[in-house]
Order: structure tokens, then C-alpha cells, then sequence
């Protein structure tokens, strides 16, 4: 049972970092080119943000075309994302030293490659950072989804509320904290090996 | 829409859960506020400076347990009903708090210090004329985002008797009445992003000039 | 060279001309300062040449070809650039940052190794050691110089640098400034080069323009607007010691004479029918080694009277033992030398041997003259 209720919650954690990925980062990106267009999204992003996690549950459910289950959850969890991986590519992209992108310009490179050979390597520390931030929230929060029908570790949780099981609630509790910090862990080692290696080499 | 259902959760359910709802908020950020920014001063004092940065990294390891963790793990010892709520919460909200402080603090340039001793002010002249004043935004900003993760698991109270808007959604979700769902959900953005907004604006306020964007 | 014809910056919002009309030629393989203090357009006129800001009319021609007609990046990647901060790609080594440019013409790996080792050398770093170092490890001449390699990779004919050597301090800058004038008497590129700092302008210009609020107020050489300030305003920018900055345009071996009369010590009872017979203002004492140990002129014999001692004479010269100065030496400096000795008259020197002369009458001549006098 622990075992089905940990690949459940594995398996929703990865489905909405991935679809967050692949939505948030270019999403981020496109923003750094419309200063009103970013306002815009990193406001919404902070709105979604604030909703209680169960409230959004809640009305992802009532939205026919999701319903009680893994749809309502993945969206829920995708928009929260929102916040930490949009703004932190935002940022991290927005950060990068002016005169590093005008001397770029002025060599002839065009706002791609700006894109694809500078900003994005050098924003890997803050986006990565939003990532990581997004990675364990979203394993706190899909515990609660567990009440809109989600069969994972948060149902160990709620079953040992109803039951009075001590048990319950502490293994769940705690499997939830470790895949959250072994999640963030991994990413950490990954970051190391992704940050070009100039941004942390000093001089002696 | 059941009208007759919506009109029930917004007038007969609603005020009251609304009510103890920011009774639980206020009343936990408050407790929150009042031992974490001490605590955080005391960490960022050089005497305990070493333990303050333990601290920091015991706080980020916390923040990793999931808010319906906490408050299942609060029954078996404090039981139900609100006060065990409260206690829950208030362990939530000290954590951005307190991190936010320490970092705040820490935050305060050197040079800053340097010039206010040099000019005779004492340790804590320094804390309460310079320090704070500086610190103050990223301390507020810890506030607003406890705020904000405080209303979020308060909706969870329900499943430990402590009441508040997530009663409403309870309810919605066993028996299926998506109305009740509407309002408790509603309202608890509502509530969430209205207090997000107070305290962004009073974090606008007593920003120094010159300080911050 | 660069043409500019009647070129007009108006940045949006507002209603003055950041650059009013400007027309002005650049010649190939000189340096163009353009000098003025902040807001007078000199950054702007520099970045319309390589289409990073866009005129709002007029015309901007490099070699007769109007640079509307060519892609901005093509026309970019054909120009070397180098602004104050540098810009160095912090996450590439000092070998990648250098290679941006060929890679972008997609020159083949090797052609790319081997220019990059060839540009450190110029720029005299060892490619062995540097190649494969970080931004962050290097100070900040090295990354300075790295910056202007990076501008000279793909040898651009022109090359435009925004205060170049605006970011580090003035020991280093005086530096790169030279090492800057050695290497352009090799590689003959057609510079401009913007700054705020009028002793820069003077020493790096081949050329000086100077701006004000958009306008091209004055342009010329160096020694043309010192001695003949257009108005006020340029006269008020180059400050009151504009002839002493002129002296520093030119070398004593600009003004040097030759060596009049020269004497051993055994000779100095002999001094004054020396200098008689040679017509010289002004006697060289010279040791055995035959190294100058000093000097005596015309006004001490005027001073002690035609009989001095030989003891008061040696004295005298003793006194001037240091009054010597290289061929090389700025005139301005020589002044300050002449001041401080409290003398009419330096020694040229080339070595340990005398070969010259200049005078305080020489300098005061020198300094004003006009252009073409």
C-alpha cells in the first residue's frame, strides 16, 4: 500500500514539474520581452500563488472538463509552479549584466544566440533556484490532493487523521519530507554540474 | 447552481467560517511574529552568530515538511479543535518569519554599522535605529508570506475541528456540492490575496526611501 | 573611413537632439577621439556608427557604403567594439570570449586557435596560462586588454571604443594607453574612441572632435584646438594650463640643439674662452667616463665675472648634476624639471652621454606656436 501511495505521489510530482518545465521556463522568457506582458503574468502568478491549496483543488474540481482526480491535481499543481519557475527565469534572465548582452550586440550576435549562449546559461542559478523551490512545494502539496481523489502519501496522512493512527500520519509525514529533500538534494548535485563553471571560479 | 445551496453556504456557513478564519490568522501571525523577530534579533547577535546560521539551515529543512503534516502530526498530542490549529499554524509561520529576519539582518551592510558605532551610537541604538529600520522590508515581506501559507493550511483546520473556510470545502467535497466548494474556496482566495495585498502595501510604505525598487 | 552626413539623434520623449545634424569625416588608420562632457552626444554619434542606436536621419557612410544596407549584426560583426565594462561572457574562458567573433564567421577551430594565441601575445599575456582562464580570475587591466582583443579577432578595419580604459585606475589606464599607441602603429585601424577625459583625448587623438548638447563644436588636431580654441566653451573644457598640455604633445627631441661645448674638469680655468670661441650659451662638464657631471652657462660668468675659480665653476656645475633629461621625455615634464631646478637650461641624454640641449627660451617658443607658423 505504501509502496502504490509513494509511486502515486512520485509519479504526480514528476507529471507537474515536467508539464512546468516545459510551460513555465519559455513562458519566463518570452515575458523579459514586454515589460507590461510581464507585470501582467508575474501578477497573476503571485494571485494563484496565494489561493489555499485546498481552495484550488476545490475548484479545479468543480470545472467539468477536470473533475475529482489526477486532471484537477496536475493543474492545480502546474499553476502554482507558475510563481517560483516563471519569475525566477523572469528574473534571471532580466539579471544578466547589461554590458555583457550591449558588448554581445556589438559584436554581431544576434538576440538568439544573446539568449541561448548568454543569458540562459547565466541565469541557470536563478532559475534553478525557482526550480527547486517549485520541486519541493509541489511534493508538499500534492499530499493535499489526496482529498480530491489522488491515492498518495497524503492519503496516509488523512486516513491517520480519521483513524487516530499516529502511526499513519508520522510515516506519511516523514516519506513526504524525504522525497522532498531527496528531490532537492539530486537537484543540488545537478545544479553544481550545470552552472558554468565560470560564474564560480574566483581569482586567487 | 443550486441556488438554495449557495445562498445556504454564503449567509448560514459562511460568516462564521470566514470569522474564525481570520481569528486563526491573526491570532497565529501575531504569536508568530512575536517570538520569531525576537528569536531571529537574538541568532544575529555576534555572541550566537555560529547558531544563527545552524538555525538558518534547520528553518530551510523545515519548510520542506508539508503543512498537512504538521497539522496531522498536532492531533495526537494536543487533540482537536482550535487550539491545537493555532499551535500547528503558529509553528508554520515562525519559519518564513524567522528566516527572513535572520536574513534581513544579516542583510544590513557592514560599512552601515561601522559608521552608526563610529559615530557613538550604542549596540543597541544600532539595532533599533538602524538595523530594523533596514531590515524592515525583508522582515515584512517573511510577514506576507507567512500570511499567505497561514490561510492556506488553515484550510486544512478542518480535518482536525478547527473550523474556518475550510469547513465549507469539507463538506463540498463529501457530498459533492460544488456551490459550497465555490464559496469556501472563494473566500479563502479572497482573503488570502486581499492580506497578500495589505501587507505588499504597508511593505511599500515603510520601505526607506532609496531602499529597495 | 566613415562619413557622417547631417546625422540627427532624437530620442523618443523628447525634444532636444541628443546629436543636431552632425557632418564629419574619419580618415582610415587614425584614432578620432570624441571628447565632451556627459550628454553631449559622443556616446550616441559612436553607437549610430555601428547601428546599436539608429539615427533618426541622415546618413552613415564606412568606406562609401551607407551602413543602412547592410544587416545590423553583419555589420556589426565587421566592426571591432569595446565599451567600459568590457562585457566579457563570464562564463566563458578568456580563449572562447576572444573567439566570438571568428566563431561567428565560422572560421575553422585551428584558424580560431591560432588567432587567439596570436592576440595574447599583441596584447602581452602568454597564452598558456591565460588562455583557459575565467573573467572572474583576471584583474582588471588584464580584462581590459582582453576586451580589445576580443574587438581585433576577426582584424575589423574599424573599430569603435566607448571610454575604453574608463574603468580602471590611472596607473593601469596610462598603461594600456601606451601599450594602445604601440600596438595602433602596427595594426593601422581606423578608431574612434569616446571619452570624457580631455588628457586622454590629447594623447590618444590623432584626432580630437570636440561635443557639446549634440553639436560637433570643434575638430581637429590635437595641437590645433590647444592653440586655437574655437569658443569659450572649448577653451573653458580644455582648462587654463592648455599650453602645458600642448607641451605634452610634443618630446624634447622635438626641440633639442645640439651639444655647443663640452669640457674635462682640467679645463674649467679655461671654460670662459671656451664657450667664446664655440659661441655657446652653455658648457658641459664631463667626467673621465665621460659622463656629464653637470653645466655652467653664460650668466654664471655674468654673476661670478669672467675670472671665477675653477672650484666655484665645478661648484656650480656640481649643483646641476641632476638638470638632465631622454630624448623621449614630454616637454611638459622637461618644464617642470627646468622649474625645479631653478635653471635656464636641461641636458639631453642619450644613455650616459650628453647629446643635446634645450632651453627655457626653446619651450616658451615652442609653446607658442600656431599650427603651421
Amino acid at each position: 500500500m505504501i509502496m502504490e501511495y509513494t509511486e502515486n505521489h512520485f509519479s504526480l510530482v514528476l507529471a507537474a514539474v515536467i508539464i512546468s518545465l516545459l510551460l513555465w521556463v519559455p513562458v519566463g522568457v518570452l515575458i523579459t520581452r514586454n515589460e507590461k506582458l510581464a507585470s501582467m503574468v508575474l501578477n497573476i502568478a503571485n494571485t494563484i500563488f496565494c489561493i489555499p491549496s485546498l481552495s484550488l483543488f476545490a475548484v479545479m474540481v468543480t470545472i467539468p472538463a477536470l473533475g475529482l482526480g489526477r486532471r484537477s491535481a496536475l493543474v492545480a499543481l502546474v499553476l502554482y509552479s507558475m510563481m517560483p519557475l516563471g519569475r525566477n527565469v523572469y528574473q534571471g534572465v532580466k539579471v544578466v549584466d547589461k554590458s555583457v548582452i550591449e558588448a554581445a550586440r556589438g559584436m554581431g550576435m544576434n538576440s538568439w544566440r544573446i539568449l541561448w549562449e548568454i543569458q540562459l546559461p547565466l541565469a541557470t542559478p536563478v532559475i534553478f533556484a525557482g526550480f527547486r523551490i517549485a520541486v519541493v512545494m509541489t511534493t508538499g502539496i500534492a499530499a493535499i490532493a489526496t482529498y480530491i481523489g489522488e491515492r498518495n502519501l497524503g492519503r496516509l496522512i488523512a486516513e491517520g487523521l480519521t483513524r487516530f493512527n499516529i502511526e499513519m500520519i508520522v510515516s506519511g509525514a516523514l516519506l513526504i519530507a524525504l522525497i522532498a529533500i531527496a528531490l532537492d538534494t539530486v537537484l543540488g548535485i545537478i545544479e553544481k554540474q550545470i552552472v558554468p563553471k565560470g560564474l564560480k571560479v574566483r581569482r586567487s | 447552481m443550486d441556488w438554495m445551496r449557495v445562498k445556504q453556504a454564503l449567509l448560514e456557513r459562511a460568516p462564521e467560517a470566514l470569522g474564525v478564519h481570520i481569528v486563526m490568522v491573526l491570532v497565529t501571525i501575531s504569536i508568530a511574529i512575536a517570538i520569531s523577530v525576537p528569536l531571529g534579533v537574538l541568532l544575529t547577535r555576534p555572541k550566537y552568530k555560529n547558531l544563527g546560521v545552524v538555525v538558518l539551515n534547520i528553518l530551510n529543512l523545515l519548510q520542506t515538511i508539508p503543512g498537512l503534516a504538521i497539522i496531522a502530526l498536532t492531533m495526537p498530542f494536543l487533540g482537536l479543535g482550535l487550539k491545537p490549529t493555532i499551535f500547528a499554524l503558529t509553528v508554520q509561520g515562525l519559519l518564513p518569519i524567522a528566516r527572513n529576519t535572520i536574513a534581513g539582518l544579516y542583510g544590513v551592510s557592514p560599512d552601515v554599522k561601522e559608521a552608526a558605532l563610529g559615530m557613538g551610537m550604542s549596540h543597541k541604538k544600532i539595532l533599533y535605529e538602524v538595523e530594523l529600520p533596514l531590515a524592515m522590508p525583508i522582515i515584512l515581506a517573511g510577514v506576507r508570506t507567512a500570511t499567505v501559507y497561514v490561510v492556506s493550511v488553515g484550510t486544512l483546520a478542518a480535518y482536525i475541528g478547527g473550523g474556518g473556510l475550510g469547513d465549507l470545502i469539507v463538506t463540498g467535497l463529501a457530498m459533492f456540492w460544488p456551490e459550497f466548494l465555490i464559496v469556501g474556496a472563494g473566500l479563502g482566495a479572497i482573503l488570502a490575496i486581499s492580506l497578500d495585498r495589505l501587507l505588499a502595501y504597508v511593505e511599500y510604505r515603510i520601505t526607506p526611501p532609496g531602499l529597495g525598487t | 573611413m566613415i562619413e557622417l552626413k547631417e546625422v540627427t539623434k532624437i530620442y523618443t520623449g523628447q525634444s532636444v537632439p541628443a546629436v543636431d545634424s552632425l557632418t564629419m569625416k574619419i580618415e582610415k588608420g587614425e584614432i578620432c577621439v570624441f571628447v565632451g562632457p556627459s550628454g553631449c552626444g559622443k556616446s550616441t554619434t559612436l553607437r549610430m556608427i555601428n547601428r546599436m542606436i539608429e539615427p533618426s536621419s541622415g546618413t552613415i557612410l564606412i568606406d562609401n557604403k551607407n551602413i543602412k544596407d547592410s544587416d545590423p549584426d553583419k555589420l556589426r560583426m565587421g566592426i571591432g567594439y569595446v565599451i567600459q565594462q568590457i562585457g566579457l561572457l563570464p562564463h566563458r574562458t578568456v580563449a572562447e570570449n576572444i573567439a566570438i567573433v571568428p566563431r561567428l564567421h565560422g572560421w575553422p577551430k585551428d584558424k580560431i586557435n591560432r588567432r587567439v594565441d596570436e592576440l595574447l601575445v599583441l596584447i602581452g599575456l602568454d597564452p598558456e596560462t591565460t588562455r583557459s582562464k575565467f573573467p572572474s580570475q583576471l584583474s582588471g587591466g588584464q580584462m581590459q586588454r582582453i576586451g580589445v582583443a576580443r574587438a581585433m579577432a576577426a582584424d575589423p578595419p574599424v573599430m569603435l571604443m566607448d571610454e575604453p580604459f574608463g574603468a580602471v585606475d590611472p596607473i593601469a589606464r596610462n598603461h594600456l594607453q601606451d601599450e594602445f599607441l604601440r600596438l595602433q602603429r602596427e595594426i593601422k585601424k581606423t578608431i574612434v574612441f569616446v571619452t570624457h577625459d580631455i588628457n586622454e583625448a590629447i594623447k590618444m587623438g590623432d584626432k580630437i572632435a570636440i561635443f557639446n548638447r549634440g553639436r560637433l563644436v570643434q575638430y581637429g588636431t590635437p595641437q590645433d584646438i590647444l592653440s586655437r580654441p574655437a569658443n569659450d566653451f572649448v577653451a573653458d573644457f580644455i582648462g587654463y594650463d592648455r599650453v602645458v598640455k600642448m607641451l605634452s604633445l610634443f618630446r624634447v627631441e622635438d626641440i633639442a640643439r645640439p651639444v655647443g661645448c663640452t669640457i674635462e674638469p682640467n679645463e674649467l680655468p679655461n671654460a670662459w674662452n671656451k664657450m667664446q670661441d664655440y659661441q655657446a650659451a652653455v658648457c658641459f662638464l664631463i667626467n673621465s667616463a665621460g659622463e656629464p657631471s653637470g653645466f655652467i652657462t653664460g650668466d654664471d660668468f655674468l654673476k661670478q665675472g669672467k675670472d671665477a675659480s675653477p672650484d666655484v665653476l665645478n661648484k656650480i656645475a656640481g649643483q646641476r648634476k641632476r638638470a638632465f633629461v631622454e630624448g623621449d621625455v614630454l616637454l611638459r615634464d622637461a618644464l617642470s624639471l627646468i622649474l625645479e631646478f631653478n635653471t635656464e637650461y636641461l641636458g639631453v641624454l642619450s644613455g650616459n652621454r650628453v647629446v643635446g640641449v634645450i632651453s627655457l627660451g626653446d619651450i616658451r617658443k615652442h609653446a607658442s606656436k600656431k599650427e603651421g607658423d
